[in-house]
């Protein structure tokens, strides 16, 4: 008898709010997160815009004996303390070898090399502190989370790039499913990094502008940071804690397109099997699906490809289901993204209200689905599919269901 | 859930050898691979020595074509993993969709990262070439198995350190236990990059790094004083028992048993860090339904650092008891060096090859039994993690 799990709490800092209240608000009035860079200068680059956490404060989550750490440890401990406080979930009241730490990036705590890498270019390598180069290791930041709150259960850091957070979040489902934890903080955390925005920039990848998923005339992605944690337990468990979980994870699917790098399969075969394999592990067809929160990065290729996919899988009912994209808000936050759509997702199944893809103007006759454009609907959702894709050809499929 | 969890094949690429039977005879004539560095440049260094691997050549294994974009992390790992699919007679014989890689990979991909960052800082951002970019993932190694094998049905990546690769194992042995894909292939890799070394010697971890101590790699001998890095990759092909009998494949081992404790105090005294060893290595037994004395043989992670070899010491002691003194400890770092993700692989086989071949690897302490049955594998992380996986000899 495999236990299910549910989303008990929710903790979220991105480019247009922190905390879920804030975001989920941010995504139903469609506030965009775009702004000039402010990390670095633009000036040399082709591209200027990003979505920026704008006036993050660790200090509020911050102990006096947490360690010098980075911003993705930052990040990551800010989601994860809302995730337990939203949970109502006591620490002192549970056995911390039972509660674990899941989190997905594709870069960690890339800003501190790249800190250190411009004063190497400036002053040469003796300039740079040397004891920087421990807090770089991307396994510091679910170990941050770890010692900021003192869990002893599982740590693990899955840096499956852009698909990352819904990996980190399924495999969380499976240490529940399988006994070995009873309570899970998954999500994922970026902080905004120069290295995949300049890579983005150079493989003309990024919008000059607004990010435009669906749109005819979409022009790319938005490179962003931030950071979504889940906390996941059992069913049983929120029940004997008289907490009302905000949905249930019924199943995910992965797969890997085996093919490029960089560039997804043509025929989106790996998408395709990750999203059947999704359904197929959560026991439903693709008529119970309401609501598809998309990888739709805003890529004239991505996003082809993604509504190609999601009729092959779909059928028919393609044209039916709500598909949206929550990048157009907040960019493209990594290895948070998928984290951070999980959380839209629990929220849409909750409240049955599906956020909008803002930016969008024309229609393109090759995206022909409803992509909720630029307004929030309210519609009824009992089940929503959030989509991620990577590098490397990883694809993900995460299914979540009203309770 | 029954489904026992098999390994079939065995891939590495070590310090002391490549391919199963190179690494295991030179672990058991107590071989080293610890010599000058040649990768880069150690001049700013007190310290000059690694497990360098200095005879590596891809194309051998991966031929010419392609290889060009690949880092190092990523040729020692794919090279590895297509000694596994050799050695496990994986070629040829498994829908895509049914097979895919679980890789431990944290440090090795640094060089691709910082070498794309300051390029584009000398350059200028619009010169650095967008094919250097994909390496800068850390998910590339892992990425690079499934292209080269085509390996559709799951790819993932653990980045948990020095324990990556024994994590990797159980995140592996879960999903196929979970039936979701039936042949996986399983390791770690670390390739020696300069910043992880500045990394270390600064942060005084390197033995030798300290005026007057000598540059020795000695785990649990007094003249112990830190660690010396070495490099590699080790990749299994693990599957469901009944996959790998229906396909007839030889079965080197099972998987019987895992755990990993947190320690949130990593910097306090010992005392958390071998409580957090200790209840690893006994979710391992309880999982593997053992007692302490039925393990005939612990691989520690013993790695020369004081600490780590102080602390590895206490949980043995603590978990073995009054059969500390007698079951067999080694510690293959001794000979490796400190291989970070490459380690619990590098273990891993060397459990395989102890239970196939009967005999021991050099041990520091204890006698040998008459039969080896299982293995122990023991790994911490300077980060908090402690892990522990235990090896069986087929059922």
């Amino acid at each position: 008898m495999t236990k299910r799990v549910v989303i008990t709490g929710l903790g979220a800092v991105t480019p247009i709010g922190s905390g879920k209240d804030e975001f989920w608000q941010a995504l139903l009035h469609g506030k965009s997160g775009v702004s000039e860079v402010t990390r670095f200068d633009t000036t040399q680059y082709v591209r200027h815009r990003a979505c920026e956490v704008k006036e993050f404060d660790f200090a509020p989550y911050a102990k006096a004996s947490d360690r010098a750490i980075g911003k993705g440890s930052q990040l990551a401990i800010a989601a994860a303390s809302q995730a337990l406080e939203d949970a109502k979930l006591n620490l002192d009241s549970i056995d911390p070898y039972r509660i674990g730490v899941s989190v997905g990036t594709t870069a960690g705590e890339i800003q501190i090399l790249e800190d250190a890498n411009v004063v190497r270019h400036r002053d040469g390598e003796d300039a740079i502190d040397p004891n920087i180069f421990r807090q770089h290791p991307v396994n510091n930041i679910p170990s941050n989370v770890g010692i900021h709150l003192g869990l002893k259960g599982p740590n693990m850091i899955i840096p499956t790039a852009c698909a990352a957070g819904n990996y980190a979040i399924g495999y969380a489902c499976d240490l529940i499913r399988l006994g070995r934890v009873d309570y899970m903080l998954a999500g994922g955390s970026d902080p905004f990094s120069k290295v995949a925005f300049t890579g983005f920039c150079r493989l003309g990848a990024v919008a000059p502008d607004i990010c435009q998923p669906f749109d005819k005339n979409r022009k790319g992605m938005m490179v962003g940071e931030g950071a979504g944690v889940i906390l996941l337990e059992s069913l049983d468990s929120a029940i004997a804690r008289g907490v009302e979980p905000y949905a249930e994870v019924i199943g995910y699917g992965l797969s890997c397109d085996g093919y490029h790098m960089t560039t997804p399969h043509p025929d989106g075969v790996g998408v395709i099997a990750a999203m059947k394999k999704a359904l197929q592990d959560a026991g439903i067809t693709p008529e119970d699906v309401q609501y598809i929160s998309a990888h739709g990065t805003g890529t004239p290729a991505n996003d082809k490809a993604e509504v190609t996919a999601i009729k092959t899988v779909m059928g028919g009912h393609a044209k039916r289901v709500m598909i949206s994209s929550i990048k157009s808000m907040i960019g493209h936050t990594m290895g948070a993204a998928s984290a951070l759509e999980a959380i839209a997702c629990a929220l849409a199944v909750k409240n049955n209200l599906v956020p909008p893809t803002i930016n969008f103007e024309e229609a393109d006759p090759e995206c022909d689905i409803d992509c909720v454009p630029n307004q929030a609907r309210e519609a009824q959702v009992n089940i929503a599919l959030n989509n991620a894709y990577a590098f490397g050809g990883n694809n993900s499929c995460l299914v979540i269901r009203k309770l | 859930m029954t489904d026992r969890i098999v390994i079939t094949g065995i891939g590495i690429i070590s310090p002391i050898g490549t391919g199963k039977e190179n690494f295991w005879q030179n672990l058991l004539a107590g071989a080293n691979g610890f010599r000058p560095i040649t990768l880069f440049d150690t001049v700013r260094y007190r310290t000059k020595l690694a497990a360098e691997i200095t005879d590596f050549n891809p194309k051998i294994y991966l031929g010419s074509k392609g290889l060009r974009y690949f880092d190092r992390v990523s040729l020692l790992i794919t090279s590895a993993a297509k000694l596994a699919v050799q050695d496990g007679n994986l070629e040829g014989i498994y829908q895509p969709d049914d097979v895919g890689a679980v890789i431990g990979s944290t440090f090795g991909s640094i060089n691709s990262i910082s070498s794309f960052d300051l390029e584009a800082l000398r350059e200028g951002p619009n010169y650095v070439s967008p094919m250097d970019f994909p390496n800068t993932v850390l998910n590339a190694p892992a990425a690079r198995v499934a292209i080269q094998f085509e390996m559709k049905g799951l790819n993932s990546t653990i980045s948990n350190a020095e324990t990556s690769s024994l994590d990797a194992m159980q995140y592996a042995a879960d999903f196929l236990r979970l039936n979701r894909v039936k042949a996986l292939l399983v390791g770690g890799a670390y390739a020696l990059t300069p910043d992880t070394y500045w990394g270390f010697y600064e942060s005084k971890a390197l033995s030798g790094s300290v005026e007057g101590d000598e540059e020795i790699c000695a785990p649990f001998d007094s003249l112990h004083n830190g660690i010396i890095l070495g490099e590699g990759a080790a990749v299994m092909s693990v599957e469901t028992e009944s996959f790998a009998k229906n396909r007839g494949a030889h079965i080197y081992g099972q998987i019987s048993g895992y755990g990993n404790v947190f320690n949130p105090n990593p910097e306090s005294d010992d005392s958390e860090w071998i409580n957090a060893g200790r209840r690893a290595i006994k979710q391992a037994l309880d999982e593997a339904n053992l007692k302490p004395e039925d393990i005939s043989l612990i691989l520690s992670g013993a790695n020369s650092s004081p600490k780590m070899d102080r602390v590895q010491t206490e949980i043995i002691k603590e978990v073995f008891g009054p059969v500390a003194s007698e079951i067999p400890v080694s510690a293959l770092k001794a000979q490796t060096g400190e291989c970070l993700d490459a380690t619990g692989a590098f273990q891993t086989v060397a459990a395989l090859m102890a239970i196939n071949s009967g005999q021991l690897p050099p041990i520091v302490k204890g006698k040998g039994s008459a039969e080896i049955k299982h293995v122990l594998i023991t790994g911490s992380s300077f980060t908090g993690n402690s892990s522990a996986l235990i090896i069986s000899a087929p059922a």
